[in-house]
């Protein structure tokens, strides 16, 4: 690369400051601007992939957490899989943000479960099952009158040779025949390629993946063959110029242009080994398909799934339109995650944990005093019904202090508190660890102790307002 | 006789910084020479309101620097709000 001589660049000074709203507009969820192709070099050409035609597709959400995450957890009761299912077609919204979702057939309790979701007679998400490309599952999905089933068609040589004991040209026929019989039955087969980060994309993925679209071209719409290239190993890579098989570029690439797989057959399931789970999957939308399948908080086998929570939120910034999907829903799924089925979420997982927009330093929480827009993503309170949260350290400082009070007494305007009015509390808190050398953070119970201590006439107004309220 | 503003000023700082008296001079800043830390500039603004019964703009009390400044700007801020 050639090192041109700088330009000059001359500040431009402003009288209003230039906060690119149309980009973070705040009330609404920040938005991806592209202005500019997406260049890769596959094969020695160069393939220019264009992000607005990329983003006008029917890009969509697909889930696992009844499969893919359950797998990974306790099992569900049936009622929490209901209510889950419930608000997973709440949350997609009518336009079927979030078009499938996806269930073993294999023990009593599972079937059980998907009955009791199917009679909850939603549209989206559509359910679909999950089998092994064996005859016998096959038949669990006739039983169950699905449309459409996942297969488990494994492509690397790990999966060929060493899980299954096959050899490659066994493996495929015996794949074939099953979706032979699934397409025979009126089931419309969805092969879910495991292991294709590790597998001969020119050796085996793409005669097979090939095959399978010879198939499709003689059949009706509803029954031609998807894929699902499954990273179950998180060896997946985002990086140009990164080589097959973990480039996912290249590798969606050679689907659509090689093999001739449409973007609407064409799905991306990831897995989080290597922290890239999430951009991984919605890096997909881009090059080429046109679902990405995720599960609720990022469970799932390991390190879990793409967080559909995640995908929905670039879906919005790609989008620039929630196309129906209820984001506030998030927060009432997260709580029923903790309360109900008692199953942790990392405190600081985006949108969803509890600490998510909480901030313990003092300059953080002098800048939510001044402007919330400083220090917090989008308008959280309005999006999310979570208004951002001061957690109360050494390091939290009176800034931090004052808002966590104005904030619990409900104070607005010109009523806030300032710096001065809490220094008592201030005090307190900084002696917590500089006298009594406290390890821990301060309990929002304490700090009410003490608001009740310090600002005696504060408190009592706040308690009889909250039981008249 | 009536304790100056800069005496009443000096004895506020004594207390809340716990520092010698002798080392307070106008030009003393409140963080670089007397020590100050960020919950102490906060007390010391709360003792000069009690101390001075004024209320001052919390930000505009929280840029002053030094001793010197303090005095000036708690005179002023006297002399508004107690004017007969």
């Amino acid at each position: 690369m050639s090192h041109a001589k700088p330009k000059k660049h001359d500040l431009k000074d402003v009288a209003d400051p230039n906060l690119w709203e149309h980009v973070f507009p705040h009330d609404t969820v920040p938005l991806i601007p592209f202005d500019s192709p997406i260049i890769e070099e596959i094969d020695g050409k160069r393939i220019v992939f264009e992000p607005r035609e990329a983003l006008a597709r029917d890009l969509h959400i697909t889930d696992t957490t009844f499969r893919d995450g359950q797998q990974s957890l306790p099992p569900f009761a049936l009622d929490h899989v209901a209510k889950l299912y419930d608000y997973l077609a709440k949350l997609g919204g009518p336009n079927g943000v979030i078009r499938q979702t996806e269930f073993f057939l294999y023990t009593k309790r599972d079937r059980e479960a998907l009955d009791r979701c199917r009679s909850l007679g939603h549209r989206f998400p559509e359910i679909t099952g999950w089998i092994r490309a064996e005859a016998g599952d096959l038949r669990l999905v006739k039983e169950m009158g699905l449309k459409e089933t996942g297969m488990l068609t494994s492509c690397s040589d790990y999966h060929i040779f060493y899980k299954s004991r096959k050899n490659r040209k066994t493996a495929m026929e015996d794949y074939l025949k099953v979706v032979e019989q699934a397409v025979a039955a009126g089931i419309r087969p969805r092969c879910h390629l495991e292991d294709v980060t590790r597998a001969d994309i020119d050796g085996f993925v793409l005669p097979f993946v090939s095959r399978l679209m010879e198939l499709s071209e003689s059949l009706p719409e509803h029954l031609r063959v998807k894929i699902r290239l499954c990273d179950t190993m998180g060896f997946g890579v985002t990086y140009p110029g990164a080589a097959l098989p973990r480039s996912i570029p290249k590798l969606i690439y050679r689907m659509t242009h090689d093999a001739g797989v449409p973007p609407e057959c064409l799905e991306w399931h990831g897995h989080n080994d290597f922290h890239k789970v999430h951009v991984n999957a919605v890096t997909g939308w881009l090059y080429g398909l046109n679902a990405v399948n995720a599960a609720l908080m990022g469970i799932g086998e390991r390190t879990g799934n793409p967080p559909l929570e995640g995908a929905l939120f670039e879906y919005v910034q790609l989008k620039g339109t929630t196309n129906g999907a209820d984001l506030r829903m998030i927060t009432d799924i997260a709580d029923f995650f903790s309360k109900e089925m008692h199953i942790e979420i990392p405190p600081r997982h985006p949108f969803v944990g509890r600490d998510f927009n909480v901030t313990r330093a003092g300059i953080h929480a002098d800048g939510l005093r001044r402007d919330e827009r400083i220090y917090n993503i989008f308008d959280t309170a309005r999006i999310l019904g979570r208004p951002p949260r001061v957690a109360i350290t050494d390091k939290s400082g009176v800034d931090g202090i004052v808002l966590w009070v104005n904030n619990f007494l409900g104070l607005e305007g010109d009523e806030r508190l300032k710096k001065v009015n809490v220094h008592k509390i201030a005090r307190w808190v900084m002696d917590q660890y500089e006298i009594e050398y406290r390890t821990s953070a301060i309990t929002d119970d304490e700090l009410a102790e003490q608001v009740r201590i310090h600002l005696p006439d504060h408190h009592s107004r706040r308690h009889s307002r909250s039981k008249h309220s | 006789m009536q304790e100056s503003v800069e005496d009443r000023v000096k004895k506020v700082v004594v207390k809340v910084l716990k520092v010698d008296p002798a080392r307070i001079q106008p030009s003393s800043r409140f963080a670089a020479d007397l020590g100050a830390e960020s919950i102490q500039s906060v007390e010391l603004v709360a003792a000069f309101e009690e101390e001075f019964d004024i209320s001052m703009d919390e930000d505009e009390a929280l840029s002053v620097e030094n001793v010197g400044d303090a005095v000036t700007f708690i005179d002023k801020c006297v002399r508004e709000q107690h004017e007969d």
